[in-house]
């Protein structure tokens, strides 16, 4: 019996001093981010309108710091692994919408690209958990 | 076909343009608060000016984006048409998608939600209002909407069903208020998953009653059994699990500004470093009016011109000819010591952190624009930001290569990633920090993005040949250069451009100031 509480208690001292270092805000643990469209393998001719979707959250303008609340990032064709410490990159594959926007037309080269989503807090930082969809692949004709 | 022909012509020299009453068929969106009375008695100031912030920052916005019209804001709601009814629904749900984020941080009873009603009618248009049965409808529809909720009738659900991605429920005919015929209503649901789930909503309902009470029973089972041998072993666990929840949502604090800190090292090759002139802080000392401001060093840049632009880049084509008239711009970024000078002044909106002579980070366009504004103002003079045309004519040096030195890259040029050997951690280093372009300007490309007067356009079709800002367009975004200490060597080339924006801060985005001859 003693040895149990032991662990459970070191248990939840490690989980309590990993959160101290992680950056981001916490995140209610059924926040579902998803893509609304494309889904899943579509082929899509040309340009297209990407829509996000996010349940049990809000999306606000980045630097408001509502709780539970954040702005969509889109991950084109990123095959880096997400740091939870760092902001989430701003480049031509990490495309930012701090203003709140929950869609934007998007316009690829012909082939397969993945698409996956990512929702920052205030600082542009990862939630923590990460709040972050399903890496999807379309293919551009 | 003849027939309908006949009919088209007939219709149009009946009725000519600009006739007395111009009729035309039109989505129209009408949108109003829920509980709008309730929320005044609350709080009459704070609401108003809540609800005046929604409609200047997200409503006309977004009506705006989706090319509709805004034809009037009544106290509590707003009317506007749209030429298409796929465009108008998907405004209404862009409004109630941010608006569950605006509220997600206020109690409940303060929300501020819309109703929203979307039509399609024949109507009458006027300078500021519309009116016939099809503005009727809409408000009735809205009427009858849950707040948050977006209501469209059989008309709007024809033109739409098999072009916008979304989950409908027909809520069958519903009989209005003076409409003679009842109106097929549906509701709309963001996305297709949700109207399973609507369906299901009555299964799951039980099967949540039903393990809410299982719960209740295991819960009390464990209870007692932990409670059994001593009661203080719940309790030491379940103290630290319950921490994680404040403990990091004070960890963001010291994020907000850029990271900025100790010393830095000897870097690099000697050489390199003792080239560097460092000219900002003998000038501090020598300005003689002592409550002026200090200005940026500036660098003259002569006119010519020169070829904008590259291939290497959907965004960057077609490469054309920009002719440039002289104007000069400072020759480092903005920093963080020039940037709390106007912070003092309060005239800009926030004191950066970080070492004196680091740029300044974390700043949008508005933010960046307070600043000249500032700058012009106390030193009257016509500072202000570069154009983009400015920008790259002053970062190429009078060359016409990938890079200012060359087409290959060389390591030790530019502050970027893995292009070089500082240390991440100490990023944004302090300006000037790496060799100058041939027009004597550091940190053109690398370091921090820099933002221009213009506005964002996916190419240059259509751009401007004389070097002015292009201003016209969608300025929701503007045009960032340079890339930063986070963006690899593609970035640093003169002809790489990328946009953020306008108002949205991001710790690597800075700028420089420019200055016409007067």
């Amino acid at each position: 019996m003693k040895l149990t509480r032991l662990i459970v208690l070191s248990a939840a001292l490690a989980c309590l001093s990993f959160a101290a270092f992680a950056q981001g805000k916490p995140a209610p643990k059924d926040a579902l981010l998803y893509f609304v469209w494309p889904q899943d393998g579509t082929t899509i001719k040309g340009g297209f309108w990407c829509r996000f979707g996010l349940r049990n959250m809000g999306v606000t303008h980045a630097g408001d710091n509502y709780q539970n609340s954040g702005h969509h990032h889109l991950l084109i064709d990123v095959n880096e692994p997400l740091d939870p410490n760092e902001p989430i990159a701003q480049d031509k594959s990490h495309l930012h919408f701090g203003a709140g926007q929950t869609e934007a037309r998007i316009e690829l080269p012909p082939g397969k690209h993945t698409l996956q989503l990512v929702l920052g807090d205030a600082g542009h930082y990862p939630f923590n958990p990460p709040v972050v969809s399903d890496k999807i692949t379309v293919r551009i004709k | 076909m003849a027939e309908i022909r006949d009919f088209k012509k007939s219709d149009r020299n009946s009725v000519p343009p600009g006739s007395a009453m111009p009729r035309r068929l039109a989505a129209i969106v009408a949108g109003d608060i829920a509980g709008y009375s309730r929320l005044m008695q609350l709080d009459e100031e704070g609401t108003h000016g809540r609800v005046k912030r929604i409609e200047r920052d997200l409503i006309e916005p977004s009506i705006a984006e989706h090319h509709g019209k805004l034809v009037k804001t009544t106290g509590d709601g707003f009317i506007a048409i749209f030429d298409s009814p796929v465009e108008a629904v998907r405004c209404s749900i862009v409004i109630q998608q941010n608006l569950v984020g605006r509220n997600a941080s206020l109690p409940q009873h303060y929300w501020i939600e819309y109703r929203i009603g979307v039509n399609l009618g024949d109507v009458i248009i006027e300078t500021d209002d519309v009116y016939g049965d099809g503005v009727n409808i809409a408000s009735r529809l809205e009427g009858i909407a849950d707040p948050g909720q977006v209501y469209i009738s059989g008309g709007i659900y024809e033109q739409i069903k098999h072009k916008l991605v979304c989950g409908y429920e027909s809520l069958g005919d519903r009989k209005v208020k003076n409409i003679t015929d009842p109106v097929r209503v549906y509701r709309v649901l963001p996305d297709p998953a949700a109207f399973h789930r609507t369906r299901k909503r009555r299964e799951s309902i039980l099967i949540f009653f039903l393990s809410l009470a299982l719960l209740v029973i295991a819960g009390g089972a464990l209870w007692y059994m932990l409670s059994q041998p001593r009661g203080k072993v719940g309790d030491q666990a379940s103290t630290p699990v319950a921490k994680p929840q404040p403990a990091p949502s004070v960890a963001p604090i010291p994020q907000q500004a850029a990271p900025q800190p100790s010393p830095t090292p000897s870097v690099g090759p000697a050489n390199q470093k003792a080239a560097q002139p460092r000219p900002t802080s003998p000038a501090t000392p020598a300005t003689p009016l002592a409550p002026a401001v200090k200005e940026p060093e500036m660098k003259t840049i002569g006119g010519g011109s020169f070829t904008m632009g590259s291939n290497d880049d959907a965004t960057e084509k077609p490469t054309h000819q920009v002719a440039i008239k002289p104007f000069a711009i400072s020759q480092f970024p903005i920093s963080v010591r020039d940037w709390n000078e106007c912070a003092a002044a309060k005239a800009c909106a926030f004191a950066a952190t970080g070492k004196d002579d680091a740029p300044v980070t974390n700043v949008s366009w508005s933010d960046a624009k307070q600043f000249v504004a500032w700058l012009a103002g106390a030193t009257r003079k016509a500072y202000r930001l570069p154009s983009e045309a400015e920008w790259e004519y002053a970062a190429r040096g009078g060359t016409q290569t990938k890079y200012w030195w060359g087409d290959q890259f060389q390591s030790g040029m530019a502050n970027c990633k893995n292009c070089n050997d500082v240390a991440a951690a100490e990023q944004p280093i302090k300006v000037g920090s790496f060799k100058p372009n041939p027009f004597g300007l550091y940190d053109m490309g690398g370091s921090v993005d820099q933002w221009v007067e213009d506005c964002w356009h996916k190419n240059y079709q259509g751009a401007p040949a004389d070097g002015s800002a292009w201003v016209e367009g969608d300025c929701a975004s503007h045009v960032i250069r340079s890339g930063s200490w986070r963006n690899d060597a593609r970035y640093v080339r003169p002809s790489n451009r990328d946009s953020y924006d306008t108002n949205v801060r991001y710790p690597t985005h800075g700028f420089r100031v420019a200055l016409s001859p007067q």
